[in-house]
């Protein structure tokens, strides 16, 4: 198990590297007309390995680094990661535990949750993201998503050690 | 069945949630800290960003290699076909630019030329699927500043957006939050053109009649009315489609970006800021 003062440098870490990663590479590798998007990824795989707390806590982080280096609404990432992660780590962690395949797909529809959710916060605010643009971005982020979240998902043991805190805390009713 | 997370992980959310608002709301305001952080974080960032850009230049060449393979060899052709053309124009073409040399003289046309101008090459395209800006490699240090148009050869690009010592990101004209003042180059009738994102064409709010007849291919350009914030004359684009506004009261054109904002190399920022 990871020793617990080390896993917020961790956590730091990899935050630092998938932003990186996204602005340098990934933003430059196009899939049908739009680009992958790693701090989703990371914020998606935070919240398969540990829940709710876990995912939205990444994904408000990731969301804030990712805000700093774009031209976007600032805080428009950070909501909308941030309640994406809420999402996943709460259905994950209390209805069925995403083991094999399904992480693909969860990942997957994590996609376009957060493209949907972005496009609509963004029309609320004033500015009007195009919605026919919503398949190819969801496209191109799914396949990302589904090709990378088994390992990321690896990265963020390593980060936090293989304990699952919050499938503990949810309650089933 | 229904799940509920425990208070701790409802609070958490409450408070992030919260706190993205906020900063959503801050962001908004255009607040000065807001500005000031994101110049800084781009300070830091850009130069890593750079480093790994180089390195990994071979990965990303090999797949442009692969996905835009049939864009390249089209692209190739028409280039091709061009260079024959051009042979042909470039006796018309000096002539043609003589001319606009002395009317731009005798007018004072800024897109002409009498604007200081900046060359800068791109080092980064949109950074997320929701970003329409690229950044250049000139800023301050080079006399560039917020708001002053950037353009190509072909015509508008858009307007730096945020700048630092020694980078700039440029706002394309196909952001949906983009705006600029354009006129008809046949008529001159006068509208408001904006961005309705990538690969699609922009959107004119025109004051035109919707009984009148637009024909397609139009050139348009900037106005340059008073406290415009570009110059007169900047080529923005050719009319694909026109259509009644809503109300029927005017018509709503369609309009063709003539630049490319997809395959920027270099472009160039005039030096001029509203009120020239």
């Amino acid at each position: 198990m990871a020793p617990r003062r080390l896993t917020p440098l961790r956590g730091a870490l990899v935050l630092v590297v998938a932003l990186v990663a996204q602005i340098a590479i990934v933003a430059d590798l196009r899939v049908v007309g739009a680009v992958g998007d790693l701090m989703l990824l990371v914020t998606v795989a935070a919240a398969l390995t540990g829940g709710p707390d876990r995912g939205v806590t990444y994904g408000f982080f990731a969301g804030l680094a990712f805000d700093l280096v774009l031209d976007s609404p600032f805080g428009l990432s950070a909501l909308t990661y941030a309640v994406v992660g809420y999402g996943v780590g709460l259905v994950c962690g209390g209805l069925f535990r995403p083991t094999g395949w399904w992480p693909l797909a969860v990942a997957a529809v994590a996609a376009l949750l957060a493209t949907a959710f972005y496009t609509g916060v963004g029309h609320l605010i004033g500015i009007p993201y195009p919605w026919e643009d919503l398949p190819a971005i969801t496209a191109a982020v799914a396949l990302w998503n589904a090709a990378l979240v088994l390992p990321v998902m690896a990265v963020m043991r390593w980060v936090h050690g293989p304990t699952e805190p919050d499938r503990l805390e949810v309650v089933l009713r | 069945m229904a799940i509920s997370p425990p208070t701790g992980s409802r609070t958490r959310v409450a408070v992030l949630v919260l706190a993205s608002v906020t900063l959503l709301t801050v962001g908004l305001r255009d607040a000065p800290v807001v500005r000031e952080v994101r110049e800084g974080a781009s300070a830091v960032i850009d130069p890593v960003e750079g480093a790994v850009d180089r390195v990994t230049a071979p990965v990303r060449n090999a797949w442009h290699g692969v996905t835009d393979y049939d864009d390249i060899q089209r692209e190739n052709d028409e280039l091709r076909a061009q260079a024959e053309a051009g042979a042909a124009a470039g006796v018309q073409t000096s002539d043609a630019e003589r001319q606009l040399a002395e009317l731009s003289a005798s007018l004072d046309l800024p897109w002409a030329g009498n604007v200081e101008t900046a060359t800068a090459r791109v080092v980064s395209g949109p950074r997320s699927n929701f970003s329409h800006a690229i950044e250049i490699d000139k800023g301050t240090d080079d006399g560039i500043a917020v708001g002053m148009p950037v353009v190509t050869g072909g015509g508008l690009v858009g307007r730096v957006s945020h700048a630092t010592g020694g980078s700039s990101m440029v706002e394309l004209l196909t952001d949906p939050e983009f705006r600029v003042g354009v006129r008809l180059s046949t008529t001159g009738d006068l509208g408001t053109a904006r961005g309705q994102g990538r690969d699609d064409p922009l959107s004119v709010d025109s004051a035109i009649s919707p009984g009148a007849k637009v024909p397609e291919e139009t050139g348009v350009v900037s106005s340059g009315v008073d406290r415009s914030a570009y110059p007169p004359g900047i080529p923005v684009g050719t009319v694909a489609s026109s259509r009644q506004g809503s109300g029927g009261l005017a018509l709503d054109l369609d309009v063709d970006p003539l630049v490319d904002v997809d395959q920027l190399s270099y472009v160039t920022v005039m030096l001029w800021t509203d009120g020239g």
